[in-house]
């Protein structure tokens, strides 16, 4: 088990945002979470990554609370948003910054872009501009290959097919498939589609509590649309 | 419809997400105004009496009309500056049934809203309707009068023109000011003569008042160029400044600090690609010149430190205080990206005080021309430096911790109030009262040495206490960084 979540709650006023009793997560699972707007996902993946005070509960990643020490840190990559990117910085800034902090030398973080050149289409690197210039689509690209630059043991990401072109979602799933087994990932996603094909655990999220938490199987995506247009 | 765009105008303020803070930095800004149109109007009248003491041996219309010229080469320069092009709030209108003309309008009317075509008014017409209307009556006047108005238009009209064709950078500014300067002092040893020129030609409107319309013909002529360059140009893309190529760049010396000097430079990569972070930079600069105004040579000969030691604080740590006012908050945009990546706190916190001592120190070197004036002034800024980098940077980093205002900075620079709160203004206090309370006995009792030796020593022990302040602002910080990182979203 690699990151327990434990009676987590979030309170917005009158309104309970994330009302979690118990989700645990083994190593090399990747689970989809999955949820209409609103649902609390977003305030979910804040408080994994410690962005947010909750106020119950814990989260605890290989056992350690994430409020407590930043160990988590260094073994755990995300990209909710924009806001995680340094948007005045060139794309191959930003990568050296992200890989000095993980003592990647500049030639580590561009061999490993290399491997990259065809998930960003030849748009990202030496094209002259700030990642604020760049397309929303853009942008999450940069932010999706920083997080994996990390060689991460968990990944997050918020809604990473989002604002990718059809092409893009296809590599992306690959790429996440490819990693099965070996990194913990959690992601979120409107995409029916996408969610049940990548991941192997969905947990259905309403109100910002868990509705169901299940394997996927063949019959996984019928069940998550018949649910949902009910 | 240019109501309706107006009322948008007057709704987008009122309904805007920090109103609060914006209507506060509104009142401000409109005391400030007044102040400016007060200083404006009590120059206008006074011009009457003190024109013939500044220019004995002129005769004071020529002094007058000399000004005028003076006035608008300079007014075009600070408006080159400061002046914003109305562009932004447009967008949600081009794709809809709105023809391109009433857009500009629009835009040309809004442009018309600004200081800066209120103040000819108040600073020339008192002396207009006192002496000219005097001397040449009221049809002379009425040209005077309507010969700055259009020099007023303009001036506003190719400001707004130069800058929508991107052909201005600040660097022009500044050679712009440089030549009115030289033209200033070509006057005073009188080489050469502007106002000579001027007064030939507002003599000429005194004498032959219809040619006063050449000004108004300019001005028509100038707002018919912007409108129709606005017309074949209705882009949002094409009405922003132009783009260069982005290119990577390394600061190889602050590599030998590490990890804290990775984020040093991120931050100086910020301070430098952003509009209005540079604008305070360059503004630091400007504010070297602050001593002219507040050193004076019986204060020096008298060793009065204390009222010196605003200035030198300000002059020697400008960076910290303008800088620092909005501590974490320029980093708003990917707080969150900072907190979630495996960014050790207390590096984050050494870094800003890294960048803290590298500009204070740059700062003290570049005001060692004051040493010119007296060698005194060399050992109160070595003072007020030992104390910005030892115990201001410590005051500036805490009340960092307690500011939860997200600041937009990629919005324009001059004038622009948001994300200001009661915080930026306090801080003001503890930064400047602390050296000056602690030089107050020492000034009172005749030693100003001792005053000033005690000030260093404090500066000096608060830097080599300075890992354990940075504990200190480490652990608030670690505490509040739900609460910052929850207003810089917002």
């Amino acid at each position: 088990m690699i990151i327990e979540v434990k009676n987590l709650k979030k309170v917005y006023g009158d309104k309970t945002v994330v009302n979690i009793d118990r989700i645990q997560i083994e190593k090399g699972e990747t689970v989809g979470l999955v949820g209409n707007n609103g649902a609390g996902k977003t305030t979910f993946f804040r408080m994994l990554l410690d962005l947010i005070r909750p106020n119950e509960g814990e989260v605890l990643s290989k056992g350690e609370n994430v409020m407590k020490n930043g160990n988590w840190k260094d073994y755990t990559a995300s990209f909710l948003d924009e806001g995680f990117l340094i948007d005045y910085l060139t794309p191959e800034e930003y990568f050296i910054f992200i890989g000095s902090l993980h003592d990647l030398s500049v030639a580590d973080v561009s061999a490993y872009l290399t491997q990259y050149n065809e998930f960003f289409n030849g748009e990202i690197l030496n094209s002259g501009k700030y990642i604020r210039d760049f397309s929303k689509g853009n942008q999450v690209k940069v932010g999706i290959a920083a997080a994996l630059m990390q060689k991460p043991e968990i990944l997050i990401l918020d809604e990473p097919f989002a604002n990718l072109d059809p092409t893009t979602q296809i590599r992306l799933k690959n790429l996440l498939k490819a990693q099965a087994g070996n990194m913990t990932t959690f992601i979120s996603s409107h995409d029916l589609n996408h969610v049940t094909d990548v991941c192997n655990r969905i947990i259905l999220v309403e109100k910002g509590q868990v509705i169901k938490d299940f394997k996927t199987d063949e019959n996984t995506l019928k069940e998550l649309e018949s649910y949902f247009s009910a | 419809m240019l109501s309706t765009f107006l009322s948008h105008q007057r709704k987008a303020f009122w309904r805007s997400r920090n109103r609060g803070g914006s209507m506060a930095t509104q009142i401000l800004l409109g005391f400030f105004m007044l102040y400016f149109l007060a200083v404006a109007l009590g120059v206008g009248f006074g011009m009457t009496v003190f024109l013939p003491k500044i220019f004995p041996n002129q005769d004071i219309l020529r002094s007058f009309n000399g000004l005028i010229l003076y006035y608008f080469t300079l007014d075009f320069m600070m408006r080159l500056q400061l002046q914003e092009l109305p562009t932004l709030s447009i967008i949600p209108y081009l794709h809809l049934k709105v023809s391109k003309n009433k857009i500009i309008n629009f835009l040309n009317i809004k442009a018309l809203f600004s200081a800066f075509n209120i103040w000819p008014v108040f600073l020339f017409f008192p002396f207009i309707f006192i002496e000219i209307a005097d001397i040449y009556g009221g049809f002379t006047t009425l040209m005077y009068i309507v010969s700055i108005l259009s020099l007023t238009i303009f001036n506003n009209y190719l400001v707004l023109y130069i800058k929508r064709k991107s052909i201005t950078n600040a660097l022009y500014t500044v050679a712009g000011l440089l030549i009115i300067a030289a033209f200033a002092a070509l006057e005073y040893f009188k080489v050469i003569s502007l106002m000579k020129a001027a007064d030939y030609v507002f003599k000429a409107v005194a004498e032959y008042p219809y040619i006063g319309f050449v000004f108004t013909l300019a001005a028509i002529t100038i707002y018919i160029l912007n409108s129709r360059f606005l017309l074949s140009n209705l882009y949002v893309e094409e009405m922003g400044s132009k783009k260069e190529k982005k290119v990577s760049t390394d600061y190889a010396f602050l590599n030998r600090f590490g990890k804290v000097g990775e984020l040093a430079a991120l931050e100086l990569k910020l301070i430098l690609r952003h509009k209005r972070s540079r604008s305070s930079l360059i503004l630091g600069v400007l504010f070297l010149f602050y001593g002219f105004i507040f050193y004076k040579q019986p204060m020096i000969a008298s060793d009065s430190f204390g009222k010196m030691m605003f200035a030198a604080i300000f002059m020697t740590g400008v960076s910290i205080i303008i800088y620092g006012q909005f501590m974490f908050a320029w980093q708003s945009g990917h707080f969150d990206g900072l907190l979630s990546n495996k960014i050790n706190f207390k590096d984050f916190i050494k870094a800003k005080f890294l960048l803290f001592t590298i500009a204070s120190t740059v700062m003290t070197l570049l005001s060692t021309f004051y040493g010119f004036l007296s060698p005194k002034l060399l050992l109160l800024h070595l003072v007020c430096y030992l104390y910005n980098i030892g115990f201001g940077t410590v005051i500036v980093l805490y009340l960092a911790t307690l500011n939860y205002k997200r600041l937009d900075i990629t919005k324009a620079a001059s004038f622009n109030y948001q994300g200001t709160g009661a915080t930026q203004w306090l801080l003001m206090f503890p930064y400047a009262l602390t050296p000056i309370l602690m030089y107050l006995p020492f000034g009172l009792l005749k030693m100003p040495y001792w005053g000033l030796a005690v000030i260093g020593i404090f500066g000096v022990i608060m830097l080599l206490l300075r890992s354990f302040w940075i504990n200190l602002i480490t652990a608030k910080f670690e505490k509040q960084r739900y609460k910052i990182a929850e207003g810089f979203r917002e």
